[in-house]
């Protein structure tokens, strides 16, 4: 199993470069000049050309981009262009901030979505089906940011119980009350976004596991429903849900860039947008290598995962 | 076999929240920077009676903000809470900071700037002219690329920059230039003995913990979230009557207009429409419409439309009152500008040709060029709903006269960058500017061969003008030239200025002062400590 790990880690690093290229030069071919978003047209040509130089974009692309990568394998992702900020330490800040909001989003919709996906697909086409099955379609129909509007709009200016913007209240940042206050309406809207999904897949794998032989044969033994339902199907409906866990893994970084935006949450959403509409070049940089690692690493972890917890696939590594 | 399964996975789940938790709990490892801001703010007035400003901005500033390298708007607007300049020139005029007042020498090349003498730096040093010397140096040095570089530097020479006393500062301009006083404002002056050694002005550890003399001393930064200001006790232009200031980040503008309308914040810029769809009235809110001498024009491309009586026609087939009704809904929103000088500006006139809509003359002018069937491509930002509008708006109006328009919307950016080509696919755009106020700030759009002349025409006499009005120091003379250059410009058939729309100001109603705080463009407020809050 080792080997196969240690195989599995070594074909993701070349993809891993071969994605900085790909992001360095999706950039770069892209319509505007990283220049324009530090001058304006009060400046002269030559305070633009210093400013250039300055900033290497007088440069061939191809020592433009060993400079950056060389940062990026560093640890140094550049300064942001327009704020002239570090942007490590900015992700240092707001990611965790991400991740304070996702985590427990993530982990509610995904036990929940177990729970009533299983209930769903062991009955099949009964009422209860029909509801959880229905209202995960509307779900998955149903925009975040209109979600996170209508809350904010009767929780926050109607009823004016909770508070619409940012983590804290300035000046209570060490309350834990007031924080739950201002977590409450973003962390509800996103386990809304995360449900839908989730519940239909394990709906349609809970259906798919009901039509195996074995449960037919379980049947034919005069096993009880509860007794096929856990020691049978709920096993396998759970191996291919573990590995989705893996595939989560970029959502801690991407995963709420419009709710994060609706709310004001101090996380990579506003500060990735913002990035983009300013044209900060090193900012979308930086976070489309790192979303885009963590896709990788996701994938890698869901492998692992279904290794250690499959023993099929375990011995056929 | 399950149970063990199941133990399995739960340590597995463990491991991972574990890594999560840590990975959040190493970030929140103490950088020094919060601690450092919290020291340097000397005069901290936070009693439970103190009250707070919170002012919605769309963006974060960060708190790594510098005078010399500082250039957007949102960062602006923290430097001019922390720091001073000598002077702010305005449309209304000059307002006098950390200078009293200037002379000017006979040959009008040399500006003497009498400083104040009572201001001290937020860590108690004394203000003096070592430290704007020190300042314009920085400014006007090739190798920091501050932004006011090309008002200092010219071809001519550069700015020099002469400590005549502790208290005086000469500084001579290399040809007599009428706009130099506006040249020389608007500069903020950071302290020397913080700065002297620093060797890379945008990213130091000093930049964080600023030392200032302005109405405010940042006291608190939350990445994404706000910066927080606690009123300078020792501000020389009288403490400062709120005593925090808060610039909170909102980049969703429905969540803001919620927000301003349940309390939470107290300030934020809203579009007509927006203000359209709240309560103003209700949420005890009231609105200030303000000028940024903002000009939103049709440029034509005279690379593609050659002939001008074709220009013309187009220009003659428009009506702008209809366009800025539609767009910004009521007449206190905008003013209608006639020249490339946006109204309310000492030189703009209205003595020059309009365009006021006449289809007749239009149509004559298209059959005099021998064209018939004209069909152009007009160019606008698609995610600008302004632009969307007046876009539409045209194509309607001109379709009336015969002329057909291609709408090619697209992303803004990408446009300006396509516009700046001579050989650009475009017949017309639309666009904005906003420049200074002495009108030859204005020459990098409309001289011939200027680097953001998006016309591409070639007219040596537009040229001459501005080179005239540069040097002209007399102003009846100067008023002259610029009604000529005016009249000039609209003659080409290429600049047809739409509107001079404000922006406006949502504010709560117990917020006062507004008036003598001054509304300004870029920064809002000209001085922060003229506000009053009950």
């Amino acid at each position: 199993m080792a080997k196969y790990i240690v195989k599995r880690i070594l074909t993701a690093i070349p993809m891993v470069f071969i994605i900085t290229i790909i992001c360095f030069s999706f950039i770069h071919f892209a319509p505007y000049d990283a220049i324009d978003s530090m001058t304006n047209p009060k400046m002269s040509q030559e305070t633009i050309d210093l400013i250039r130089a300055k900033y290497g974009y007088d440069q061939p692309l191809y020592v433009q981009y060993i400079r950056w990568i060389q940062g990026m394998l560093g640890g140094n992702f550049g300064y942001s262009i327009v704020t002239h900020q570090s942007i490590a330490d900015d992700l240092v800040t707001r990611i965790p901030n991400t991740i304070k909001l996702i985590l427990p989003a993530y982990l509610t919709a995904y036990i929940l979505s177990i729970i009533l996906g299983l209930i769903a697909g062991s009955h099949k086409n009964k009422w209860p089906d029909k509801l959880i099955d229905g209202l995960a379609s509307i779900g998955i129909a149903t925009p975040t940011f209109w979600v996170a509007m209508l809350l904010i709009y009767f929780f926050g200016y109607k009823l004016k119980v909770l508070p619409i913007i940012g983590m804290h209240t300035i000046g209570m940042e060490d309350s834990f009350v007031d924080y739950i206050k201002h977590f409450i309406m973003p962390y509800i809207v996103l386990t809304l976004g995360f449900l839908p999904d989730s519940i239909r897949y394990v709906r349609s794998s809970t259906i798919t596991q009901y039509s195996e032989d074995y449960v037919m044969v379980q049947n034919a033994f005069g096993a009880s429903k509860r007794e096929i339902m856990f020691k049978h199907v709920c096993k396998n409906v759970l191996l291919p849900i573990i590995t989705k866990l893996g595939m989560a893994l970029p959502l801690l970084v991407t995963g709420a860039i419009i709710t994060e935006t609706i709310f004001g949450w101090p996380g990579i959403g506003p500060y990735f947008i913002k990035a983009i509409q300013g044209m900060d070049y090193p900012i979308v940089m930086a976070i489309l290598v790192l979303s885009s690692t963590l896709v990788i690493l996701g994938n890698l972890l869901s492998d692992i995962l279904y290794c250690i917890t499959d023993p099929r696939i375990r011995e056929m590594g | 076999m399950i149970l063990k399964k199941l133990k399995r996975l739960t340590a597995l789940l463990c491991v991972s929240v574990l890594t999560i938790s840590m990975l959040s709990g190493c970030s929140k490892d103490p950088t020094g920077e919060e601690d450092n801001l919290n020291s340097t703010t000397n005069s901290t007035t936070t009693g439970q009676n103190a009250n707070t400003f919170t002012y919605a901005i769309a963006g974060d500033p960060g708190s790594n903000v510098n005078v010399i390298t500082t250039s957007d708007r949102f960062g602006l607007m923290t430097i001019k809470m922390i720091y001073s300049p000598l002077l702010m020139y305005n449309a209304d005029g000059e307002n006098w900071f950390l200078a009293k007042s200037v002379d000017v020498s006979d040959d009008n090349l040399t500006y003497t700037f009498h400083l104040r003498d009572d201001v001290k730096w937020s860590d108690g040093e004394p203000f003096t002219a070592d430290d704007v010397v020190f300042t314009y140096n920085a400014m006007k040095d090739e190798k920091n690329a501050g932004w006011a570089y090309s008002q200092l530097v010219y071809d001519q020479g550069s700015v020099e920059i002469t400590k005549v006393d502790d208290y005086t500062v000469a500084m001579t301009m290399p040809f007599v230039n009428a706009s130099a006083l506006e040249m020389l404002s608007n500069i903020f002056i950071m302290p020397e003995h913080i700065y002297k050694d620093v060797t890379d002005f945008e990213n130091n550890d000093y930049n964080m913990n600023p030392v200032g003399t302005g109405p405010y001393v940042m006291s608190e930064y939350s990445a994404g979230s706000y910066v927080k200001f606690t009123k300078n006790d020792n501000y020389f232009l009288g403490t400062p009557n709120i005593d925090n200031i808060v610039f909170q980040v909102i980049e969703n503008s429905n969540t803001a207009m919620l927000a301003i309308q349940s309390g939470e914040i107290n300030a934020w810029i809203a579009t007509p429409s927006e203000v359209q769809q709240m309560k103003i009235d209700e949420n005890n809110l009231k609105t200030v419409a303000y000028s940024e001498g903002r000009i939103g024009y049709l440029m034509l491309n005279a690379n593609r439309i050659t002939d001008e009586k074709v220009r013309q026609a187009i220009l003659y087939a428009l009506n702008k009152d209809e366009i800025n009704q539609a767009c910004f809904l009521s007449s206190e929103n905008y003013e209608t500008p006639w020249s490339f000088i946006p109204p309310g500006n000492t030189y703009f006139t209205e003595e020059i040709e309009k365009y006021e809509q006449n289809i007749e003359k239009s149509k004559e002018l298209l059959s005099e060029a021998g064209v018939s069937g004209l069909k152009i491509k007009l160019a606008y930002g698609s995610s600008d709903p302004v632009q969307q509008k007046q876009a539409v708006m045209i194509q309607e109006q001109l379709g009336k006269a015969g002329i057909t328009v291609e709408l090619a919307g697209g992303d803004a950016t990408a446009i300006s960058n396509a516009m700046k080509k001579a050989d650009n696919e475009y017949d017309a755009y639309l666009g904005g500017y906003i420049m200074g106020i002495d009108p030859d700030t204005f020459a990098s759009l409309f001289e011939s061969d200027a680097a953001f002349n998006y016309m591409h025409y070639d007219y040596p006499e537009i040229d001459e003008l501005f080179e005239q009005g540069r040097k002209e120091t007399d102003p009846e003379k100067r008023k002259e030239i610029y009604t000529n250059l005016q009249q000039a410009i609209q003659k080409t058939g290429c600049f047809y200025p739409i509107t001079s729309n404000k922006r406006i100001l949502v504010i709560s109603k117990n917020v006062t002062g507004i008036e003598e705080a001054k509304l300004v463009p870029v920064y809002t407020f000209e001085d922060t400590s003229k506000l009053k809050m009950k």
